[in-house]
């Protein structure tokens, strides 16, 4: 009796868990373990797979689209970080202080974009950045800059993709590091100007090392997010051609062969690959940042 | 109470009658998705006209609209996977080949075609035939044609009607053209490639021939695509359009101040005057599109959408599936429709008689514009397109790298072409 009551302990909390195992492993595993099993498929029409071995990954290698696609993103990638990071960071410190008028309202506008339809980001953005009437050169212009073809060169492509980024994700990451300045105590900013620190002092030495947790977890969702990018040059360029392929990036690439070439296979082997790149990069930055030491 | 029992005799067969017909009534649900809003309405509409011709069946279309790739990627995948496709299908021509990779999971409709086939423009049907079988329907003919903004031509002292050729098209920019006003005789696409095919198409060019070979680099779309690097490059007459292709926002807003002077684009491009340019209310006029030589075409074709029976169908349904689809696109009422409800040039060639398409329309210069489709497929001048097992990759191309380079490259037509092929070509051999 005792052993049945002692069995039945053990199993019930696998009961309460097996609906959301059920869920992760038929949505979540179960499509990862077939998208690996697909990559070594030739699957170029309805019915018509055959097993091909690493012969896509053996193409990858050679694929001058799928090179250059990755370089795009890991431009584009370096380029969010290198403005989805300081500019939230900063605007979040100013938004914590307690006594800056019309601190909600700020927060707000900030976080509104997160919420917009994205249908209506592209086309607003596509007119924002036109070469002729744009926002964005009749500003330039104001400074004597000439006109820029934001959306018709290659050189402009990545800087458009990544004002876009910036313009759609600062709020969110404002969120992240809200929610880190919110455990830093006020008695350690006392203890510090009573020290002698002050103003961006306090930033340097008490702000950012006692958020490095949120900042680091930040700079990793942005490497992913970074890599995975797809939503932004679909949205901004037509089903996501750029000028010059400049803003093709992996995921566009992928979804591409998937679905305009109807290539399943070589589609999987990229996705396959991508993930792979993700994680090795996200492992160099956690060493970087020293998160392993901790 | 003889009366009463009268009446209560009439009312219970009355009843019965009612009751009997309800259960006569065969009503079949059918599923429908499409990408565009108003071909949805369009079809509820032909559901009213079936279940009128067909007082033995009701028929209950379920139609569902989603955004263009997101419903070609869902189809795509319900058929491949087996489950989940609906019954028929808005497949859009650039699409189109995707679905008739490897098992063909769309159902031959050549014997409901055949019933109307000597009444419709043949050319047509071309692009969703697939080794002698057709798959699809199209909801128009899509006939290339030019726009002219008659006020800049005015202005000038040019009549639209003596242009004829291209050469009198290139003469006459000259003197329409003003860079320093930002006002060109026309503008040309670098990120798609409705700039690019009427002129292939026209020379007799494309993506595919008659016997199925694979012609992207032939000598025909050389020239087209050196011709359009010359209106910009060499004639000076030409501008990339403001955000690089003819369906941008900025684009309309551009067209609309009255800066180009011609634009060349199939019949369907008209609704786009009509929504998104208002100020060039009665100053458009639709004309056939110059000839390249003096016996050259003055027409081909450009877009469609081919309505697809899937065989995920239930087979009891087919048969009424396909009469309903007959109904809906190939009879004379239904092309009428085509035209009044829709503002697409008919498929079939014998409603461009009816009045109902003959009358003036005041946007465009008052003058009724399917008289000039008519006279363009009366005289054979509208090419045929031909689509093949890469047409889907071959657009691609064309709209992401071959005009690009061109244009903003100044890259060699020819060099750019001939990659473009082998890109294509290697594609066959694997």
């Amino acid at each position: 009796m005792a052993k049945s009551r002692r069995f039945a302990r053990k199993i019930v909390p696998f009961v309460f868990l097996s609906p959301f195992l059920i869920m992760f492993v038929l949505f979540r595993v179960w499509p990862i373990v077939s998208a690996f099993h697909l990559s070594f498929q030739e699957l170029k029409g309805i019915g018509t797979s055959r097993f091909v071995g690493i012969s896509n990954y053996t193409t990858l290698l050679s694929d001058r689209r799928f090179v250059s696609s990755f370089l795009t993103t890991s431009y584009y990638t370096a380029a969010t970080l290198l403005t989805l990071i300081p500019i939230p960071l900063v605007l979040s410190v100013l938004l914590f202080q307690r006594h800056l008028p019309g601190r909600n309202l700020f927060r707000t506008l900030i976080f509104l974009p997160s919420l917009t339809s994205l249908v209506v980001v592209g086309t607003v953005f596509r007119l924002i950045l036109a070469d002729t009437g744009g926002l964005v050169n009749t500003i330039l212009g104001l400074f004597g800059v000439s006109p820029l073809r934001w959306l018709l060169v290659p050189s402009l492509a990545v800087p458009s993709l990544t004002m876009l980024a910036l313009w759609r994700w600062t709020g969110m990451n404002i969120v992240y590091f809200s929610s880190g300045l919110t455990t830093i105590p006020s008695e350690v900013y006392e203890a510090a100007r009573l020290d002698g620190a002050e103003g961006f002092s306090l930033f340097r030495y008490i702000t950012v090392p006692m958020i490095k947790p949120i900042i680091v977890f930040v700079i990793t969702i942005s490497i992913i997010g970074g890599y995975q990018v797809f939503v932004e040059p679909y949205i901004l360029y037509p089903g996501g051609r750029t000028p010059g392929e400049a803003g093709l990036t992996v995921a566009v690439y992928l979804y591409r062969t998937a679905f305009r070439n109807f290539n399943m296979g070589y589609a999987a082997a990229i996705g396959v690959v991508l993930a792979g790149i993700i994680f090795v990069v996200s492992l160099v930055q956690f060493q970087v940042s020293g998160f392993f030491r901790r | 109470m003889e009366r009463w029992k009268i009446a209560g005799v009439v009312f219970v067969g009355l009843l019965v009658f009612a009751i009997s017909s309800v259960w006569a009534q065969q009503e079949v649900k059918l599923t429908f998705w499409t990408f565009v809003e108003k071909h949805a309405d369009y079809m509820q509409l032909a559901v009213e006209e079936f279940n009128k011709a067909n007082p033995d069946i009701k028929l209950v279309l379920e139609a569902s609209t989603y955004p263009y790739e997101e419903m070609h990627d869902k189809l795509l995948m319900a058929l491949a996977s087996g489950v989940g496709a609906p019954d028929l299908a808005d497949i859009e021509i650039s699409k189109f080949g995707l679905f008739l990779r490897g098992d063909i999971q769309l159902h031959d409709l050549t014997d409901m075609v055949d019933e109307y086939r000597d009444k419709l423009v043949q050319e047509r049907l071309s692009p969703y035939n697939y080794q002698g079988r057709q798959y699809g329907i199209d909801y128009h003919l899509g006939a290339l044609v030019m726009y002219y903004n008659l006020e800049l031509f005015q202005n000038a002292g040019i009549n639209v009607d003596d242009i004829t050729t291209w050469d009198a098209y290139v003469e006459a920019g000259k003197k329409i053209t003003q860079p320093d006003k930002d006002i060109w005789m026309t503008v040309v696409e670098t990120s798609d490639l409705w700039t690019i095919h009427p002129l292939m198409e026209q020379r007799g060019g494309g993506a595919y021939n008659a016997k199925g070979e694979m012609i992207l680099d032939c000598q025909e779309n050389i020239e087209a695509l050196q011709f359009m690097q010359d209106l910009v490059h060499k004639y000076g007459i030409a501008r990339v359009a403001p955000g690089s292709y003819v369906h941008d926002p900025s684009f309309y807003a551009f067209a609309n101040e009255g800066r180009v002077a011609s634009l060349w684009m199939p019949q369907w491009y008209m609704i786009r005057f009509t929504e998104f340019m208002p100020d060039l209310f009665g100053k458009v006029a639709i004309r056939p599109m110059p000839r390249v030589t003096p016996e050259g075409r003055r027409s081909g074709m450009g877009g469609g959408t081919g309505t697809a029976i899937t065989k995920q169908i239930d087979p009891g349904k087919l048969d009424v599936a396909k009469r309903f689809l007959g109904l809906a696109k190939l009879t004379y009422e239904a092309n009428k429709r085509i035209w009044t409800d829709l503002g697409f040039d008919p498929i079939r060639k014998d409603v461009y008689d009816d009045p109902e398409l003959m009358k003036p329309l005041p946007y465009f210069n008052n003058e009724p514009v399917l008289a000039v489709i008519k006279d363009l497929f009366e005289h054979g001048d509208i090419k045929p397109e031909y689509l093949g097992p890469h047409y889907p990759e071959i657009r691609e191309i064309l709209r992401e790298t071959v005009c690009y380079r061109v244009i903003e490259e100044k890259a060699d037509p020819a060099t750019v072409l001939k990659e473009a092929a082998e890109e294509i070509r290697a594609l066959e051999k694997e």
